[in-house]
């Protein structure tokens, strides 16, 4: 119905206000747009009526009484809210209780564990030796049968030394040296 | 919001209004002074919101209070039910009071919210497929022109119209039998007056998609009530068969 009753006027047509109807009413469209589509305003009744009720279906829904909350919205919301952020309080409080009785739990769990129940993991599992305090490559003595192992540059070290690794002196026989082993092992410890 | 254009009011600077202009010179000072006005209360809401995070989550009550109406009327809007939309503006503020250390602040706590709150209706929209789900990235309809279905003369609707229940209902009816998409571009552009970028950044589309959608949005509305809605108010539906232009 529209097409037949369109009117031309200034170049435009009926067509091209419904395109723009939208623009023209936000004002985003440039002087020269906005000055045809006037002109074509006041000659065309139909567009006019047009721009006219879709201006009334903003005015209409921009009202607040059209999409206002029920009555109790707010008092509901607050509630709801007030719920909420009290059992966040009391599950950050549970939370902080929980963590700090775990702390010292913790600690006394692992010193009596330390207490019990020796660093196996951490010794040598032939020498009773701590793994960390050991060199790989350890040093005996080609000239005495005296089965110790020393660290290289020891001066309990008599005569042509012979370099193997821990484990296959270990294995071998081998104990370590008081002097450079066990001194290094009870300065450490100390 | 609240507004109605018969009373003359310029729609706000911010979105460059067009429906009835006040001289330059005014523009300019209302412009300056609402500008002075949302930056103050940004800083205040800024203030508000570290020391929610910083504990007082109470205060977060202080922060949704100015925004619950805009909440609400969206979901309302897009659910087109009352119980479901004063459930999940509900959601939408525990989310937000939930996610608030993830608020960037590259937008207003206001806009981030309603951001939230369409995200939760279209949510609880796609579980309960109560409106049939339309591909928000199908714009084959808004690049199609839209044919006007009658030009009736339709100037005036009196305020005090809306003071009766079944004329509310039957805009909120009306909103509700549009497509999601087209809802959310009215709802964001011309019931809360979002401009078109700030309405482009909370849908994710082009600025371009929101205009060619608030066009369809705004006619075919105008096309659904026009025929019904009479200039003294009264609903002439019962007689009058409301023709949707889409179908």
């Amino acid at each position: 119905m529209g097409f037949e009753r369109s009117e031309e006027t200034m170049g435009i047509n009926c067509q091209d206000v419904w395109r723009d109807i939208s623009d023209y009413i936000d004002d985003d469209l440039d002087p020269i747009q906005r000055a045809a589509l006037d002109q074509h305003f006041a000659e065309c009744r139909h567009c006019t009526a047009l721009l006219e009720g879709t201006r009334n279906v903003i005015g209409l829904y921009r009202d607040q009484r059209v999409l206002a909350p029920p009555d109790g919205f707010h008092e509901r919301l607050y509630q709801r809210l007030g719920e909420t952020t009290k059992t966040s309080r009391r599950t950050f409080l549970a939370w902080t209780l929980t963590a700090a009785a775990a702390v010292p739990l913790g600690l006394a769990v692992f010193s009596a564990r330390r207490l019990i129940v020796p660093a196996h993991d951490q010794q040598h599992p032939a020498s009773g030796l701590d793994a960390r305090q050991v060199p790989e490559t350890v040093a005996i003595s080609q000239d005495q049968d005296d089965k110790v192992f020393h660290v290289a540059g020891c001066s309990h070290l008599h005569g042509k030394p012979k370099f193997l690794p821990v484990g296959e002196a270990i294995r071998e026989g081998y104990t370590p040296c008081f002097y450079c082993i066990g001194k290094a092992r009870s300065k450490k410890n100390s | 919001m609240g507004t109605s254009i018969r009373e003359g009011s310029y729609v706000s600077a911010r979105r460059g209004g067009g429906l009835r202009k006040p001289p330059r010179e005014d523009a300019l000072e209302k412009g300056l002074a609402s500008a002075v006005q949302v930056c103050s209360a940004q800083a205040a809401e800024g203030v508000l919101i570290e020391r929610i995070l910083s504990g007082h989550k109470e205060l977060f009550m202080d922060l949704i209070r100015p925004h619950q109406r805009t909440v609400y009327a969206t979901v309302f809007a897009l659910l087109a039910n009352k119980e479901d939309a004063e459930d999940v503006a509900q959601d939408a503020s525990l989310k937000a009071l939930a996610r608030l250390n993830q608020f960037r602040r590259e937008s207003s706590f206001g806009t981030w919210l309603i951001q939230i709150a369409i995200n939760e209706a279209r949510m609880r929209n796609r579980k309960q497929w109560r409106i049939p789900m339309l591909s928000l990235t199908d714009d084959k309809d808004d690049a199609k022109p839209y044919v006007p279905k009658d030009f009736e003369d339709w100037r005036e609707i009196p305020s005090t119209a809306l003071e009766r229940v079944e004329v509310r209902d039957a805009l909120v009816k009306a909103l509700g039998s549009l497509a999601q998409h087209y809802r959310e571009a009215f709802v964001l552009r011309d019931i809360h007056e979002l401009s078109i970028s700030e309405t482009s950044a909370i849908l994710r589309v082009s600025p371009g998609a929101v205009k060619s959608r608030l066009r369809r949005a705004r006619l075919m509305l105008r096309d659904i009530l026009a025929p019904g809605l009479g200039q003294d108010g009264g609903l002439g539906w019962a007689s009058k068969e409301v023709r949707k232009p889409w179908e």
